[in-house]
């Protein structure tokens, strides 16, 4: 069969009757300028014999920015040169001053390893001695002493530059004293609780700097968000200026909205996303077009990849389509990387790991099964296909989950509005305080130094009375035998991994992954099917103690599935408000997870073919929680219906307080019960995921009216019958009018609250 | 779980209130300043002086032994023979002080805030000691308070010679957290040059890591100098001790810290007379493994002939380690090309030792009759006989071992192919 190309695989997509919307992005050409004239020959050279004769124009003005002392923040689309934005400026001045340093933060180690390549093929090409080293857990020690003193370009991560630089700066004068340029990229992954930990990490470092008499530029660069220029200010503590006349040349991009087939038409049920993008890619891929496909799990990650290999494996080989996600093992990552670069690659499923930087090329086409949550998220997916000539395309598969129906049907909501804005809090006072213990430790406080601009002396008092500050002549100084910042993560997922082993192979047991603690108790339990690259394991034993799971290979028609039992305790109710029969509160809540049981599923049909006991002891959260609770319940109702509310009302609560407090849907759990623990009471609770809270269920407890109001106008405007995954989900409930219900509930419970119409803030307000 | 922000809220403006009540009261600390030593008269009871420098201080104990002073079972003048025989020693060694007064040695140790090698680590007291003529000097510098570390560093670098420190794991620990407090004030005192350094830590290692479960210097007291400490704090408690101290800076309070650090600097010195004991008279030390363990740190550090008397000794013993020691020997021999000589320990190990010999010494046998006297016939006799021994040692572990299987298979076949060829 003859394959088609893109444009005419296109042409067929149009007549596809589920496709909902289509947008296109028009071809731009590229806006360049020439170098300018100060830059160092050899470097001008190298850059050149790299096939950059010219600057584009967001380059440019990234270079001059820098130039004059400015502090700078560039948002760049994908592969649009982003590095040479700071590239350029910093290989300039260490070309001119051999004596400059420059410290590079990557929000990952792989990320970092990625730039060290490439920033070390220009410094090759510049025959120049200039030493740029990635400085994280993996680097040698005794490669260690030679970066601390030698490294004129060192890149890390901001967790490696919290416990192991900036504690022991001492061993790192030569860098602070000479450090003339901070690079922040991927500046959008600072975000929420740990964009605080990091600025507040920013905080100590400029600190450290002033110490040793350096005043670094700051440079950032960001994928598109809503306020990359108050981010980077928040971020840094220093003015910015933004960059965003991108100047990089792009072809007609192709934005498709598919929303699947209905199967099931009393249900409401579609075709399954997983199934419709499998299909998709297939068609793509056997006409040999590039493609990524983006799915928003491990397991469905591996899913997908399975099943295409499958369809594809004669017509292409399977081995031309690779899985990527976390877990992988660094090596294996980088052979994906480059097998995608240089095109032996020409398909790979990933799951958000490929959102960020990681340089693996343009791809002709992308397909994301399920809206990927945000705005900002569904653009740099996007992002991975696209070319600087020719056609690309982007196609969105719609699950039945009601953000993506909503999505679907109201694509001017995805394409009229900004991406989400990036919230850090870094004088939340828990964070803050973390940060300056350490601070504390790395130098001693004087009296009237302020910490990010906050007078911290009564904060400096009180630590001096519980035993960890000494104060004396005006000077704060560290007093304990502890070193702080080895308990402060700034990640809120425990960094304590499970390894994976593979023990097919008796005489040669070898490590194939590793995985979070917590993913692990659900997906690596013993009898657990895991998946990887495509490959079916089974878990014979899961050493919870020692953190190692051992896997054998197996060949198996399931996948297994696992259900998670969750206690939620109050500790405290801080905050109150009563309002008739309902009350909302603020507090402290602990949540104990435990992993139960697991089911086998089919591969083919997801059908139910057994289960089995899990035993692993359980995970403690401690956070906050917002929770609505009604004294009673409502006498006009049956338990049994009013159980059903709260599961509706759960349902829609769970898909639109994330666009209310501007998060991930996973970043707040919701959980309705009939007869809460702590009170014997009808209670939907809402809590952060994050040990400690971060402020989201706040955000709900002083915003409950609004997103209540939206909450019945999310329901009342869904045009399914009786409920539908998109609105209340979809559950045996016996044959009561569940949705009328609701709508009637919340229309007399808000008519008490406010006698008339509560104003009409709606959802789509930033 | 961390207090909320609302409570935070209420501890800070309480704290506020106390604050301003306080101030009233008191003059500012930094005009109170470095006027006064609190328990001046008490530090001096204890041989205590303040030292200042650019306007605060820090204190300095000293303390005087008698040379006769019998710690553990040494007598610490023993140094000035110790030191003798070094000047004397046929030999050079890491550890020999040739070239060195007896004075110029310090025995060096530290009490630190906890075991981080952050900057935010303090170091509070620098001791050392110094076998003088006539007495032995301790001098501790004391940080009396944060913030004096300029006085610190200042009475400490311009009252040691830095070139000559003997210290117990002083390069892993001690030095490094001095480097680091030291490069906080760099600008204000004495750089800190590069060191010669003693670590006896490394020492001890050597001699005594299959013999002591811990190499803690307590350990090595116990078990090797038979010190026997009264009283003592342990080191673990020096930062909580500190920390009350800086609460109320009675010298009673540090006094139990400084005594810990004393009797530390002291084992110091009887440690290095003991190991220069060891290291001199290695002929005769009665323990079988230290006296082989001796012998391979001269070996290692280039000293053969030394080694070489040493192994020869202990190889004439009754004792499971006398093979090690002959094959130890024999390895020697081999490098200087004494094959007669190796051959001969050789024979002995292959035909008296347990199987474990035979296979090692077997396969020395096979490579020395094969490629020093071309003598196929013999190397093959040897090889296949090794073979078997580590055949059956290979069998009774129980792992398997292809990589030397296919070796010794290579080897067997070269010999015999070299046999035959030599056999028409």
């Amino acid at each position: 069969m003859k394959k088609q190309t893109l444009s005419e695989w296109i042409e067929q997509l149009r007549q596809d009757p589920n496709v909902v919307y289509w947008h296109e992005i028009e071809p731009k050409e590229a806006d360049t300028v020439p170098f300018p004239a100060e830059i160092d020959a050899r470097l001008r050279a190298a850059l050149e014999a790299r096939g950059i004769a010219s600057l584009y124009t967001h380059q440019a003005a990234a270079y001059e920015v820098v130039q004059s002392g400015r502090n700078v923040v560039a948002v760049t689309p994908t592969a649009s040169g982003k590095t040479l934005c700071y590239n350029l400026p910093v290989l300039q001045a260490i070309a001119k001053a051999p004596e400059s340093r420059a410290l590079y933060l990557f929000p990952t180690k792989a990320l970092a390893q990625d730039q060290k390549n490439e920033l070390n093929e220009i410094i090759a090409e510049m025959d120049v001695p200039i030493y740029s080293y990635t400085y994280d857990g993996d680097t040698a020690p005794a490669l260690r002493q030679k970066i601390r003193q030698a490294g004129h370009i060192v890149i890390t991560n901001p967790d490696m530059l919290h416990t192991a630089i900036l504690p022991h700066h001492t061993k790192w004068i030569s860098l602070f004293e000479q450090l003339r340029y901070v690079v922040i990229d991927e500046l959008h992954t600072y975000r929420g609780v740990f964009g605080s930990h990091v600025a507040n990490v920013i905080r100590r470092l400029k600190r450290i700097c002033a110490f040793y008499g350096s005043q670094p530029t700051f440079i950032c660069t960001s994928a598109t968000i809503a306020n990359p220029q108050e981010l980077a200010e928040r971020l840094t503590g220093e003015p910015m200026t933004l960059i965003d006349n991108n100047g990089a040349p792009r072809g007609r991009k192709h934005i498709v909205f598919y929303n699947p087939p209905v199967v099931e038409r009393t249900m409401n049920v579609r075709q399954s996303a997983t199934k419709t993008a499998v299909e998709l890619a297939r068609q793509l891929l056997v006409n040999r077009i590039p493609t990524i496909v983006f799915a928003r799990s491990r397991v469905r990650t591996e899913l997908i990849l399975s099943h295409l290999q499958a369809a594809v494996k004669e017509r292409i080989g399977e081995t031309t389509i690779r899985g990527y996600r976390g877990g992988y093992l660094p090596n294996e990552r980088r052979a994906i990387e480059n097998g995608l670069r240089n095109g032996d690659i020409i398909g790979v499923v990933s799951t958000n790991a490929l959102e960020l930087g990681v340089d693996i090329g343009q791809l002709q086409a992308c397909i994301l099964t399920g809206y990927p949550g945000t705005i900002a998220s569904t653009w740099q997916q996007a992002g991975r296909a696209g070319r600087r000539h020719g056609d690309s395309l982007v196609i969105m598969v719609a699950s039945s989950s009601p953000l993506d129906q909503y999505i679907v049907s109201h694509p001017e909501y995805f394409f009229a509005r900004s991406p989400e804005t990036a919230r850090i809090n870094p004088d939340n006072m828990l964070i803050l305080v973390d940060h300056l213990k350490c601070a504390a430790y790395e130098l001693p406080f004087r009296r009237g130094e302020t910490f990010g601009g906050i007078d911290v002396e009564d904060v400096l008092d009180f630590l001096v009375d519980q035993g960890v500050l000494h104060e004396r002549a005006g000077r704060w100084h560290w007093m304990s035998d502890a070193f702080p910042a080895q308990n402060i993560s700034l990640r809120s997922a425990a960094q304590e991994n499970v390894v994976i082993i593979d023990i097919s192979n008796i005489a040669r047991h070898r490590v194939i992954g590793e995985m979070d603690r917590f993913s692990a108790m659900t997906l690596l339990h013993e009898e657990a099917i895991y998946l990887h690259e495509g490959t079916q394991y089974q878990v014979e034993k899961l050493d919870w103690e020692e953190k190692k799971a051992y896997v054998r290979q197996v060949d198996v028609e399931y996948f297994t599935d696992a259900n998670l039992a969750v206690q939620l305790d109050v500790l405290s109710n801080d905050r109150s408000e009563e309002r008739g029969a309902m009350a909302v509160h603020y507090g402290d809540v602990s949540v104990r997870a435990m992993a139960t049981i697991f089911k086998k599923l089919k591969l083919s049909t997801f059908e139910n073919i057994g289960s089995g006991p899990i035993r692993l002891p359980e995970e403690t959260l401690h956070t906050s929680a917002a929770w609505f609770e009604w004294k009673e319940v409502p006498s006009e109702f049956s338990p049994a219906l009013f159980e059903h509310l709260l599961v509706g009302l759960a349902n829609v609560l769970s898909h639109l307080v994330p666009i209310f407090v501007m998060c991930d849907r996973s970043d707040v759990h919701v959980v309705p019960q009939l007869k809460a623990l702590h009170s014997g009471r009808p209670t939907i609770f809402l809590y952060d995921r994050y040990p400690g809270g971060v402020g989201l269920s706040e955000a709900v407890f002083e915003r409950y009216e609004e997103i209540l109001e939206n909450v019945k106008e999310w329901v009342k405007r869904c045009p399914c019958s009786d409920g539908c995954p998109s609105c209340i989900g979809v559950s045996d409930t016996g044959g009561q009018p569940v949705k009328r219900e609701l709508i009637q509930f919340l229309d007399e419970q808000l008519a008490v609250w406010s006698g008339s119409l509560v104003s009409h803030r709606s959802c789509e307000e930033n | 779980m961390k207090p909320k922000l609302s409570q935070w809220k209420e501890l800070l403006a309480a704290r506020h209130k106390k604050k301003t009540a306080d101030e009233k009261n008191e003059m500012e600390p930094s005009e109170r300043g470095a006027t006064d030593v609190p328990y001046v008269d008490i530090w001096q009871e204890y041989g205590t002086k303040p030292y200042w420098f650019a306007g605060d201080y820090c204190l300095i104990r000293e303390t005087v032994y008698p040379l006769d002073y019998q710690h553990g079972c040494y007598r610490l003048g023993a140094l000035h023979d110790v030191h003798r025989r070094w000047q004397e020693a046929s030999f050079s060694h890491p550890l020999s002080c040739r070239g060195f007064a007896v004075s110029d040695l310090f025995f060096f140790d530290t009490e630190t805030m906890g075991l981080s090698s952050g900057a935010g680590t303090v170091m509070f007291l620098l001791g050392h000691a110094r076998v003088l003529g006539d007495r032995i000097i301790i001098r501790q510098h004391v940080l009396p308070h944060p913030g004096a570390e300029v006085a610190l560093y200042q009475s400490f670098l311009s009252d040691v010679d830095y070139t000559t420190l003997v210290t117990y794991n002083g390069k892993a620990f001690d030095w490094p957290r001095l480097k680091t407090r030291h490069a906080l004030v760099r600008d204000m005192v004495p750089k800190l040059p590069a060191f010669g350094h003693f670590d006896l830590y490394h020492a001890a290692r050597r001699l005594w890591k299959d013999k002591l479960d811990s190499l803690r210097l307590a350990e090595v007291e116990k078990h090797i100098l038979q010190i026997e400490r009264d009283d003592d704090v342990p080191g673990f408690l020096a930062p909580m001790i500190y920390q009350e101290f800086l609460q109320t800076p009675h010298p009673d309070r540090i006094m139990p810290v400084l005594r810990h650090n004393e009797q530390d600097v002291l084992s110091l010195i009887a440690l290095y007379i003991h190991l220069s004991i060891q290291l001199l008279e290695a002929m005769r030390i009665s323990d079988p493994r230290e006296q082989l363990a001796a012998a391979r740190w001269l070996e290692a550090v280039g000293e053969t002939a030394a080694a070489r008397g040493v192994y020869e000794q202990a190889s004439s013993k009754e004792v499971k380690e006398a093979q090690a020691a002959k094959w130890q020997l024999s390895l020697l021999y081999r490098r200087e090309r004494r094959y007669e000589e190796a051959v001969a320990i050789w024979r002995d190990l292959f035909n008296h030792g347990s199987a474990s010999w035979k296979t090692k010494a077997g396969l020395e046998l096979a490579k020395a009759y094969e490629h020093h006297f071309r003598d196929a016939a013999e190397a093959h006799r040897y090889a296949a006989a090794a073979y078997e021994a580590w055949r059956s040692l290979a069998k009774a572990s129980r792992q398997g071992m292809e990589k030397e299987e296919q070796e010794w298979r290579k080897r067997l076949e070269r010999l015999t192919r070299k046999k035959n060829k030599l056999g028409k």
